[in-house]
C-alpha cells in the first residue's frame, strides 16, 4: 500500500503539555505590560551583558514576545512576523491579574475602594 | 485560615481544596480544580471564557456597581475574638446575602426583558425578510398531453380472502412431516 494520509494535516497543533513545563516559562503577559514595557526597563532588557547560556548571547532580545534571537537579522524578520504583531495586539488591551479574579469574584480590598469602572472599561 | 478566590473562574477555594501555582516573581495563583489549572497553563484569558466570572462581569451579565458587592474584603489586619461581633455579623451577612439575592434576581429580570425586545425585533426582521423572498406565481392552465387511453382504469385482480382473518382461506395448522 502507499501513503494513506496527506502531510501537513497537523495545522496548529501544540504540544502543551511540553510548553508549560515549568522550566520552559518565559514572562508572562502581565509581567511584560506591566514591568517590561516601561522604557527603563525596556532599555536595559535590549542591552543586556553577554550571557553565554542565551541564544545569540542575550543580544537579539524581543521584550513583547520574551524572546531571544541568534542574530540581528532573526530579530528584524519577527518584528515584521505575524506572531509578533499578534503578541503586540494582545498587550495593547489590559491584563488580566490576580487582582481581577478576585474583583470578579466580589473581594474587594480593604483601604481601596473597587472601582467598578476598571472592570467596565475592560468590557470594550 | 483563608477562603482564597480561584485565579481562572473566580469561585471559592476552601482550605485544602485544588491547587496553586507560585510563579517566580511570588505571585500565588489558585486554581479551585484541575480543569481551571489546565486553562491556566492553556494560557488563555478569563475574560474571553464563557463560563468564568471575569466573562459574565466584564460583558455585563452579572451586576459589576452594588453596595452590596463591597462586604467582602481581604483584610489584613486581624481583629480580637468577640462573642457579640461574631453574632451580629452573621445576622448581617444573611441578611446582605437576602438582599444581594432579591438584586440580581431584579437585574436579571431586566436583562432579559432587553434580550427578549431584541430576539422579537430580530424574528420580525426575519419573518418580514422571507415574505418578500417568497414570489406568488398565479396558476396558469397548462395543456394536458394525456390520451384518454392513460387514464382508463386498470383491473387489477383482488384476493378475495384476507389472510389477517383466521381461518379464511387457510388451515390454521401446522404441516407435520
Amino acid at each position: 500500500m502507499g501513503r494513506v494520509r496527506r502531510s501537513r494535516t497537523h495545522k496548529s497543533q501544540r504540544d502543551i503539555h511540553r510548553a508549560s513545563r515549568t522550566r520552559a516559562r518565559t514572562r508572562d503577559l502581565d509581567q511584560i505590560q506591566l514591568i517590561d514595557l516601561d522604557p527603563k526597563n525596556r532599555a536595559a532588557l535590549e542591552a543586556q551583558p553577554l550571557d553565554f547560556d542565551k541564544p545569540g548571547l542575550a543580544q537579539h532580545y524581543c521584550v513583547e514576545c520574551a524572546r531571544y534571537f541568534e542574530t540581528d537579522v532573526a530579530l528584524r524578520s519577527h518584528w515584521k512576523s505575524k506572531v509578533h504583531k499578534k503578541r503586540c495586539r494582545a498587550l495593547k488591551e489590559p491584563v488580566y491579574t490576580i487582582e481581577e479574579s478576585e474583583r470578579a469574584a466580589g473581594l474587594g480590598r480593604e483601604g481601596k475602594r473597587t472601582s467598578p469602572s476598571t472592570l467596565m472599561s475592560t468590557a470594550v | 485560615m483563608r477562603i482564597e478566590k480561584c485565579y481562572f473562574c473566580s469561585t471559592n477555594v476552601y482550605p485544602g481544596h485544588g491547587s496553586a501555582f507560585v510563579r517566580n516573581d511570588a505571585k500565588v495563583f489558585r486554581f479551585c480544580t484541575s480543569k481551571c489549572h489546565k486553562n491556566f497553563k492553556m494560557k488563555r484569558n478569563p475574560r474571553k471564557v464563557r463560563w468564568t466570572k471575569a466573562f459574565r462581569k466584564a460583558h455585563g451579565k452579572e451586576m459589576t456597581i452594588d453596595s452590596t458587592i463591597d462586604f467582602e474584603k481581604r483584610r489584613n489586619v486581624p481583629v480580637r475574638y468577640d462573642r457579640e461581633l461574631v453574632q451580629t455579623t452573621i445576622k448581617a451577612m444573611k441578611r446582605v446575602e437576602d438582599i444581594k439575592k432579591r438584586r440580581e434576581h431584579a437585574f436579571w429580570r431586566q436583562r432579559m426583558a432587553v434580550a427578549r425586545e431584541k430576539k422579537r425585533a430580530y424574528r420580525a426582521k426575519k419573518a418580514s425578510k422571507a415574505v418578500a423572498s417568497v414570489k406568488l406565481v398565479e396558476p396558469v392552465a397548462v395543456e394536458t398531453t394525456r390520451t384518454a387511453g392513460a387514464l382508463e382504469k386498470i383491473k387489477v385482480p383482488v384476493k378475495g380472502k384476507s389472510s389477517l382473518i383466521q381461518g379464511e382461506g387457510r388451515s390454521m395448522q401446522m404441516d407435520v412431516d
